[in-house]
């Protein structure tokens, strides 16, 4: 039972991560490698704002220190598209070498800032709850209803709002949304803000239970990849089912096998994945 | 004439699209053989097959009388059947001379014995055949789209193939050079190469070719002498209905 | 003159000058200035290099990013401790095993990743790296986790000679990747780059040229590695880090990718810069990592291939060297 929840919790906070890199990659084609950063950067900023912005132990305080969080972080992000990666979208490896190179230097500016042992941000919710025997931090479980509202409310955005359907479009087939007048630019603009948002809420979310290091941008990364292939790199659907597979095979392997390896899960699975899946990464010439 | 080239039964389908359906294929020793129809009638579906890229669902493919169904597409190559692109991007990023030698390192090249049964194949003599002699230093990534096309040609050639398979070899060509080509691989025909060619310039295809077949919607519809071709009525309503008459023969 | 020797000059005389130029002056230095400081810097600077060179004989010649390079350089230097420390083996032997079993390991990745293209590629190979170094710390009775392996036996009895036995390996490693860039591999590598169905279709067994190609690479970096681990006399995970294998692309892409030579300026110049910025040494890696990101916005594709180097003939001639063609002739 205890498993079930936790394995819950992690599934949801692992989509709000996937789907933002899946929603970058199959609208601007970036593999964004510092989609991971701007998890790091949700739960950094959040600290920033909290203490040292507020400084106050309310509740609200610390509401509109996450929410300030994840619009800062979703602005960066739309810089860093503007400035650093519109020029030269179309090399897969420009792409790849500059956001690996920015999360690197964004990593040893927070290690020069708050140094490398990390920080810590309370509790949106004190406490912890019994539930049916085991001890579960309340914050942990607020993620779920969050989760719950932000990714309905993402698919409503994708499907009924005008830049929802563009970035839609864009996603689907970039020639033939430019074709139809879809300003593709700006679509991919508010995709890498939208996408940074939702990583950097992942980050906020996650920043009063988990240690906030300097390094914590590579993993949620390569976990990152790891559903966005598992779940297929151009649908949505599919990360979010991904996400919870490997929320729970996570926590399982924690609980049944050893703590410590709980990390190569998502290691393990790019691995066989992209080795053993026959289909379409394998390029047969076309016709 | 002894068969060359031999496929029985291919068929092929991507998802819910058959591109091709039970196709059967010969090809002789020393013969000349043309391959015609609409655009997305299978051609080159058969080609990436018979060279390797694509395994069919069903039928078989001999060389020789051997079976290289399963075979990777360089084996293939070094068994004597090589072909050439239709989209053309060989080699950017080298010399013209670096991108025709790549073939020389193929083990075909290298254990080629002068009792092999390929005819005898000049590099330089190629490259100054088809045109672009005073290009051999010139970066691949200048080359304008002709030029890449025979480039395309000419490592096919420096393969030594037996057979060699040409993906509309003439398209984008002027009719003098279309002419130029047609007349290289009429030679080397004589000099015991064997070629099959998908063409969609009839006028240039049915004069070199002894034999033709024609392809629509992944079925093998006729095959038959080029003067046949034309005047068959199935191939007329389906490719070449008001295109007859551009067809000379002479 | 011998027909052999006489091809190996001319051959030499195609080499680019400024490779020559800058193994020199790194030869030199260290012998007439007095030190040592300066000494352990250029030894550094030496061991990125190595890495640099050995990372773009892969990436560089088939454009497949490889961002795990951080396995070949931790593993050879975890392997080399480990032989050293627990089996008492000299390094002499250690680092010539660790950097085979790199180079093994460099032919088992390459093939299982054979089929795989651009970002399925690059983030196998980071997955990979990322496991080895969970390894690192998950094995820590073996590895000494977080803080390694400590001990391990120097190179030689002073700075100075280890600087020596470091250069020597760079110049090896420079001139036989160059010889192998120039050779018929580089030239098939460079076709498989530009289009690998074609190369296919020219009868090249394109798998062996790419898994070679990783095998080398792997080789090179192992026995980078087990040298910087032997030098230091020390093995840690940050040999294994993700960070090492970006620094080590980032190096190498600036420098010019491609093309050995550029690799080994972006290693040698910008490790120097590294140091040269002790000056501020609070912030100074992130100035140095602020650099790295503004070089590669400037020039994406590297110094060595900028346009204005590409079209000037002195510099061209300089950098690059004189073009040479693999006809059949030349016996390639």
């Amino acid at each position: 039972m205890d498993i079930l929840v936790i394995g819950m919790v992690r599934g949801a906070l692992y989509s709000l991560l996937a789907v933002g890199f899946v929603l970058i990659f199959s609208v601007g084609g970036i593999l964004n490698l510092a989609h991971g950063t701007f998890y790091m950067l949700g739960a950094y900023f959040t600290f920033i704002f909290y203490s040292l912005v507020f400084r106050s132990g309310q509740s609200g305080t610390l509401i509109s220190s996450l929410i300030l969080a994840v619009i800062s972080v979703s602005v960066f992000a739309c810089l860093v598209y503007q400035v650093l990666l519109r020029k030269k979208i179309e090399s897969l490896v420009y792409t790849m070498v500059m956001t690996l190179a920015l999360a690197l230097f964004v990593s040893e500016i927070m290690s020069l800032l708050f140094g490398v042992s990390g920080t810590s941000v309370p509790s949106l919710v004190e406490g912890s709850l019994s539930i049916s025997g085991v001890k579960v931090i309340q914050h942990q479980l607020i993620i779920l209803p969050i989760t719950g509202l932000i990714l309905p409310a993402l698919w409503l955005f994708l499907k009924k709002t005008k830049m929802g359907q563009s970035i839609d479009a864009v996603s689907q087939h970039r020639t033939g949304a430019l074709l139809m007048g879809v300003n593709v630019e700006k679509a991919t603009l508010v995709t890498s803000g939208l996408s940074a948002g939702l990583a950097a809420l992942a980050g906020a979310l996650i920043a009063p239970i988990s240690s906030v290091v300097p390094e914590m941008w590579l993993f949620p990364l390569i976990k990152a990849f790891a559903i966005a292939i598992l779940g297929g790199m151009g649908s949505l659907t599919g990360s979010i089912i991904a996400s919870f597979v490997l929320g729970y095979a996570e926590v399982l392997t924690s609980f049944l096998i050893d703590e410590q390896l709980t990390e190569m899960v998502s290691l393990v699975v790019i691995v066989f994945v992209l080795l053993f899946k026959p289909s379409g990464i394998m390029g047969y010439k076309a016709a | 004439m002894a068969l060359l080239l031999e496929a029985k039964n291919l068929s092929k389908a991507f998802g819910g699209l058959q591109a091709l359906r039970d196709v059967h294929l010969t090809v002789s020793a020393g013969e000349r053989v043309g391959i015609i129809g609409p655009n997305g009638a299978g051609k080159t579906t058969l080609f990436n097959i018979l060279s390797g890229f694509y395994p069919p669902n069903s039928g078989m493919v001999l060389l020789d009388g051997q079976n290289i169904l399963g075979k990777k597409p360089y084996q293939i190559v070094n068994l004597g059947l090589t072909r050439t692109w239709q989209l053309v991007k060989p080699f950017s990023g080298m010399t013209v001379l670096e991108a025709v030698s790549v073939p020389t390192f193929s083990h075909r090249a290298k254990t080629r014995s002068s009792s092999d049964s390929a005819p005898k194949v000049d590099i330089v003599g190629i490259l100054e055949g088809i045109g672009l002699a005073d290009k051999i230093w010139e970066e691949v990534d200048n080359l304008n789209h002709n030029e890449l096309r025979l480039l395309d040609i000419s490592r096919a050639m420096a393969t030594h193939p037996r057979i060699l398979l040409l993906d509309e070899p003439f398209s984008g060509l002027s009719p003098r050079e279309a002419e130029r080509i047609s007349r290289m691989i009429l030679d080397l025909n004589h000099g015991g190469l064997t070629v099959l060619i998908i063409e969609h310039r009839l006028r240039e295809l049915m004069k070199l070719v002894q034999k033709v077949m024609v392809i629509h919607f992944g079925e093998k519809i006729a095959e038959d002498t080029p003067e046949a071709i034309i005047r068959d009525s199935r191939v007329i309503q389906a490719y070449l209905g008001k295109r007859s008459p551009e067809i000379g023969l002479a | 003159m011998s027909t052999g020797l006489r091809k190996i000059t001319s051959r030499l005389f195609t080499y680019p000058p400024a490779g020559f130029v800058i193994l020199a002056a790194l030869g030199i230095y260290p012998a007439v200035s007095g030190n040592i400081l300066h000494v352990e810097i250029l030894l550094l600077a030496v061991v990125y290099a190595i890495f640099a060179m050995s990372w773009d004989i892969l990436t560089g010649y088939t454009h497949e990013v490889n961002f795990g390079f951080a396995f070949f350089i931790g593993g050879a230097g975890y392997l080399s401790g480990a032989l050293n420390i627990f089996l008492a083996f000299p390094p002499a032997l250690s680092i010539p095993l660790a950097a085979l079993a790199a180079g093994v390991s460099g032919i088992l990745i390459g093939y299982l990743t054979l089929r795989l293209k651009g970002p399925y590629f690059s983030m196998a190979t980071l997955a990979f790296a990322g496991i080895l170094y969970k390894l690192s710390f998950i094995l820590y009775k073996i590895t000494g986790g977080e803080e390694g392996i400590s001990g391990l036996k120097s190179l030689t009895s002073g700075p100075v000679t280890d600087f020596y036995l470091m250069w020597m390996a760079m110049v090896g490693v420079y001139f036989l990747l160059l010889f192998y860039s120039r050779s018929k591999h580089g030239t098939i590598l460079k076709a498989i780059r530009a289009d690998e169905d074609v190369a296919q279709s020219s009868g090249i067994n394109t798998a062996y040229y790419k898994v070679e190609a990783f095998a080398l690479s792997g080789l090179f970096a192992g026995i980078g590695g087990g040298l910087y681990a032997h030098a230091q006399m020390h093995t840690g995970p940050v040999m294994l880090s993700g960070s090492l294998s970006v620094l080590v692309v980032l190096l190498a892409m600036i420098g010019g990718m491609g093309t050995i030579v550029g690799p080994l300026f972006g290693g040698i110049l910008l490790s120097i810069l590294n140091e040269a910025l002790r000056v501020v040494e609070a912030y100074r890696i992130v100035i140095y990592t602020g650099l790295l990101i503004v070089f590669i916005y400037l020039a994406p594709q590297g110094f060595v291939n900028l346009d204005f180097v590409r079209q000037s003939p002195w510099l061209k001639r300089f950098f690059l060297g004189k073009e040479v063609s693999h006809g059949p002739s030349s016996g390639g």
